[in-house]
Order: C-alpha cells, then sequence, then structure tokens
C-alpha cells in the first residue's frame, strides 16, 4: 500500500494541460531571473572595457587601457591593500576570539552560550551605520585619542563580523561532537592547549574556513562604518564613494570605477564559491538564529 | 529507593567542593576563554549602544527629553522615517512575492541545478554597497545599457532618476529576493511529500492542499523572513549613498541618509539629529528582532 501511493502521486504531480504552461512559466521566471542577476554585471564590464560610451546600445570600441590605468593607480592599489589588510586581520582576531568562547561555552560553562548568542543578534539586527555612530559616540568619551584610527576601525569590523564566525563554529563544533572527542583527549591525559590544537582545530576546519571568509567578505565590503569610526582610512568601499560622488562626466572617471567594482565582485564571488563549497551546497545564510531557537526550546 | 538513593548522593557531590580551587579562581577558570569575546562585545557593541541612547536624553542640564522633541517636530526628520519605512514595506513584500515562488521551485530541483542556483543567489546578496549602486547606474543610470537599450527601441524612455525613491526600491531588490530565497529555501523542506500524498488520499485538489497545509506550514517561516528584509532594508545605506551621490541632497529622504548627512554637514544640530535618529532605528530592529525570534519559534515546530 505505502509502495503504491508514491506511484499513482508522481504521474499526477505532473498531469493535466497545466503541465506544460507551468513549465513555461517557470522557464520564464529562471530566464528573467537570470538576466536580471546578469544585466547589471554585464554592463559594469562592458564599462570598464569601454573606450566611449553614451549614445550606443553598445560600447563604440574596446580597450583594455581603464584596467591597465587602474592597476597602476598608487592610490587603488593602497586602499586595495589597506581593505585586504583590514579584512584578514578581522577574519583573524575573530576566529581567535570566537574559538576558544564557543569551546568553552560547550565543554566546561555553559552560561557563555546564551551571552554569546544574544550579542550575536545585536550586529545581525541593528544597521552597521548605527553600530558605526554609536562607536564613534563611545571612543569620544572613551578614548578620543583612537578617533579615526586604524585600531578602532578594526574593532569595528571584528564587532560587527563576529557572529558569521560564531555561527559557523559553533555549527563545526556541534557536528564534530566537540564535548567527546575533547573528553576523550583529557581521558588521554592531553593538556588543554594540545587538546585545542590538536583536537578541535582539525575537527571544525569547514567552520573556521567558512566563517573567516564570511568575516572577511565582511570587512572587505564594509562601507558604513568605516567612513563612520575611519575618517582618513582609506578602503576601497570609501575609494568607490568618492569615486561615485565626485563623476563630473569625464571620460575615464567611470571606467575605473567599473575595474574596482569588477575585481571586488570577483573577490566576493571567489568567497562565497568557497563558502558555498564548504557548506556542501548549502546556502550559507540558512534562516540565522534558528538553531539557537530550536536548541532552547529543547533543554 | 530512589529517595534513599538520591539523598546518598548529595553528601559525594557537598564532599567534592572543598576539593576545588577557591571561589573567585573557579571563577576565571569558567569564563577566560570567552572573556576576550565578551570584551570586544562591551567595547564595540553594547557600551557604544549604551551611550548612543543616554546621550540622546542627555543634554548639559541632566535628563531631558528636548532632542527628541525637537528632532521629532522637523518635517525633515518625519518624513524620513516615513520614507524609510515604507521603503522596507515595499522592499520586503516584493521579495515577498518574488522570492517564495522562486524559493519552492529551487528547494524542488536536483543536486546539480540547485547548487548552481544557489551559488548564484549567494553572490547576488553579498553584492551591495557602493558597487551594487554603481552597477545600478551603468544599468538604468542616465547613460546605462538598459536605459540606451530602452531608448533604441522607445526613444522618449527617461529612466528613473538615480537618486529617486523608486531607483532606491529597484537597486535594493538586487540583493534582498535573493536573500529572501536563502532565507526561506530549508523552509520548503519541512512540506514533507507525505503530506500532499496523504490530502490526495483524501482526494483534495492541490489548491485545497496548498490553502489548509502549504500555506499555514510555511506562513511563520515566510513571515520571519519577511520580517528580516524589512529589518535590513531599512538599515542600507551603502547603496543609498552610492545613488544620492549626484543628487546634491534633493534625492530622496530616508533615515540612513539623514545620519550620515548629519554628521558629514551639520555641525550645530548634527549629533543630536544622528543621535535621535540612530535610537528610531535602533528601535525598529528590536522590534523587528524580537517578533522575528517569536514567529521562529513558532515555525520551527515542524523540524
Amino acid at each position: 500500500m505505502s509502495a503504491a501511493a508514491p506511484a499513482v502521486a508522481a504521474p499526477n504531480r505532473r498531469a493535466g494541460a497545466g503541465g506544460t504552461a507551468r513549465r513555461a512559466a517557470e522557464a520564464a521566471l529562471f530566464l528573467g531571473l537570470g538576466l536580471y542577476f546578469a544585466v547589471p554585471m554585464i554592463a559594469v564590464l562592458l564599462y570598464s572595457l569601454a573606450t566611449r560610451w553614451t549614445a550606443e546600445v553598445l560600447p563604440e570600441a574596446y580597450t583594455l587601457t581603464w584596467w591597465q590605468s587602474t592597476l597602476a593607480d598608487p592610490e587603488i592599489l593602497a586602499a586595495f591593500q589597506t581593505t585586504l589588510v583590514l579584512a584578514t586581520l578581522t577574519a583573524a582576531v575573530d576566529v581567535a576570539l570566537v574559538v576558544p568562547a564557543a569551546y568553552w561555552a560547550r565543554v566546561r560553562n555553559p552560561r557563555i552560550r546564551p551571552l554569546v548568542e544574544t550579542s550575536a543578534a545585536i550586529p545581525f539586527a541593528l544597521p552597521y551605520l548605527v553600530i558605526g555612530f554609536a562607536l564613534l559616540q563611545f571612543s569620544g568619551i572613551v578614548a578620543p585619542g583612537l578617533q579615526g584610527t586604524f585600531p578602532l576601525v578594526v574593532l569595528g569590523h571584528c564587532a560587527i563580523a563576529f557572529p558569521f564566525v560564531y555561527w559557523a563554529v559553533d555549527g563545526s563544533m556541534a557536528a564534530a561532537g566537540i564535548e567527546r572527542l575533547s573528553e576523550a583527549g583529557e581521558t588521554c591525559g592531553a593538556p588543554p592547549w594540545q587538546i585545542i590544537r590538536r583536537i578541535v582545530f582539525p575537527n571544525i576546519t569547514p567552520g573556521i574556513v567558512s566563517g573567516s571568509l564570511l568575516a572577511f567578505a565582511t570587512s572587505f565590503g564594509e562601507f558604513a562604518l568605516t567612513q563612520m569610526v575611519g575618517r582618513g582610512i582609506y578602503t576601497i568601499p570609501i575609494w568607490s564613494a568618492s569615486a561615485i560622488r565626485s563623476y563630473s562626466g569625464e571620460s575615464g572617471d567611470f571606467n575605473r570605477l567599473a575595474v574596482v567594482t569588477m575585481i571586488s565582485f570577483f573577490v566576493l564571488f571567489v568567497l562565497s564559491a568557497i563558502v558555498v563549497y564548504f557548506n556542501r551546497g548549502q546556502a550559507a545564510r540558512l534562516l540565522p538564529g534558528a538553531a539557537t531557537v530550536d536548541k532552547r526550546e529543547q533543554p | 529507593m530512589g529517595a534513599t538513593a538520591s539523598a546518598g548522593s548529595t553528601p559525594i557531590v557537598r564532599e567534592s567542593r572543598p576539593t576545588r580551587p577557591s571561589r573567585s579562581s573557579g571563577w576565571i577558570a569558567a569564563w577566560l576563554p570567552a572573556i576576550p569575546l565578551l570584551a570586544l562585545v562591551a567595547l564595540g557593541l553594547v557600551g557604544p549602544a549604551i551611550v548612543l541612547v543616554a546621550q540622546t536624553f542627555v543634554d548639559a542640564g541632566g535628563f531631558t527629553v528636548a532632542q527628541w522633541t525637537r528632532v521629532l517636530g522637523q518635517a525633515v526628520n518625519q518624513e524620513a522615517i516615513v520614507t524609510s519605512v515604507a521603503l522596507g514595506l515595499c522592499s520586503a513584500t516584493i521579495s515577498l512575492i518574488i522570492g517564495a515562488p522562486v524559493a519552492a521551485l529551487v528547494s524542488r530541483m536536483l543536486a546539480g541545478g540547485r547548487a548552481f542556483w544557489l551559488g548564484l543567489l549567494n553572490v547576488a546578496a553579498n553584492f551591495g554597497g557602493i558597487g551594487l549602486a554603481f552597477a545600478y547606474l551603468a544599468t538604468l543610470g542616465s547613460v546605462g545599457m538598459l536605459t540606451l537599450i530602452i531608448q533604441s527601441l522607445l526613444p522618449s524612455f527617461v529612466p528613473p532618476r538615480s537618486s529617486s525613491v523608486i531607483a532606491l526600491l529597484l537597486a535594493y531588490e538586487y540583493t534582498n529576493i535573493p536573500l529572501f530565497v536563502l532565507l526561506t529555501i530549508p523552509a520548503f523542506g519541512v512540506l514533507r511529500d507525505e503530506w500532499w500524498e496523504a490530502a490526495q488520499t483524501a482526494s483534495a485538489t492541490r489548491v485545497q492542499f496548498w490553502r489548509r497545509v502549504g500555506i499555514p506550514v510555511l506562513t511563520p517561516f515566510l513571515a520571519s523572513g519577511w520580517l528580516l528584509i524589512f529589518t535590513w532594508a531599512i538599515g542600507i545605506y551603502g547603496i543609498a549613498y552610492g545613488l544620492a551621490g549626484q543628487s546634491g541632497g534633493t534625492g530622496a529622504r530616508i533615515i540612513t541618509l539623514q545620519i550620515g548627512s548629519a554628521i558629514q554637514s551639520d555641525v550645530l544640530n548634527g549629533t543630536a539629529r544622528a543621535g535621535v535618529l540612530s535610537v528610531v532605528l535602533m528601535a525598529i530592529a528590536t522590534v523587528s528582532l524580537l517578533s522575528y525570534r517569536a514567529l521562529l519559534r513558532r515555525a520551527l515546530r515542524w523540524f
């Protein structure tokens, strides 16, 4: 009886005259979606390769000049360097802070967990612009000397990016069953640092990789917070913002911006691809906080 | 029997207590590995948030609500709040209308097609800020690609002004629809094939199945996705900053742009305006987050 049911259900599902119309509608939806994703990207790519493009549907001619001049521009190169250093530091600091806390919450002190999870909800819900302004006001009271400095920008980026690392690392620890592995290590007489280095880290590599890449990507594209707290810190989003604002209609301005946008897009694309790969086809952002509520419901 | 056993075990627990290190060092051992992270949170998030809220209620003379009455009384700020909320509502609703069917279809795909679309959606969802603003200008700006294509067919076509609310909405959707799809795809896994089979056994039609089973089960998931998009859309700054670029302050008035310009150009009144508007955004985000959690709790019954 139960074996027969799917056999009946399967043809029924696709039967009827509605089948072809439904297929056509689906195909149209996905074609539209594909175009919708692709067209802006193609436009940016063509802008980065166009000599002049003001009247025709396609550029009049193509050139690599903009790519060459952009990649040789010391200002843009410096901005790339700053952005990469900032993003790398953010990812590294967040991993270094999150892994011990998440580990300890699992093996020793469960009271750490609700604290960290509530903290992770702050950058999840609050606009980064508001966090940036709050940090600006706070630093004005606590440490005016830090205002506009690189360390303050790093602090801000770490604060907004840490939830991504926490969710990824904590998920990995749950999947690896880190409590039991750690217990086994203790039974064998391994000291804590050895347990962390030789048991915890190797078993949560997927979480650390995807968490740190998400933190890197967050920092790499972050504009609002950097603009608020980092007067004079010149990252790629800040450079792009001033380029888009100072646009005078002169040829070249937008083309260089197109090159920078393509490069940033490519970086984000590669990061997303790696994260998706490490999550084995799962989307990187599944209803965040879902696991949290789930666990609290069943103590 | 049970009572004796538990009575017998209690002294053993008590006995082991004195062998532990003193109370304070026990506390340190229990919390030490988490302290750096909690310090980051305190210095980077909680402390700043408290200062921000406190500053809007304090002036030289002590506690006051004068800043609030003044800022909320200004027409510019009222307009900004209304526009931002309307923009968030529209953005989330469009994401829901387009995103829900896409999520339903992608969730039923075979592994290969699924991975392809998930990857594509992921890239689009992560593309934002100034880069997206520029991509919008390159597509639908005054000499954007799509503008030129449409104009070659329909010469009278004029694209929406890049700093207008319509342009913001169009640009926001580029990331919001994919985000909505990614957020809600797992929900469609909740609808089990057996339920559809059971409905068929009871000779229910497809419409009846969706009305009585599908939609009621999915509603909390879709609603929580909608709420997140609404919350995030209100807080978007980079895209709006890039698109407002050449308008010189005549474009759409939204809360985030008002905060940014208050700090950069309004020397006298700027901090108070930015502070009150920031706390308004904070309040909206907090209410949304709490509702999101409540909704999620309902939704997760099915897991």
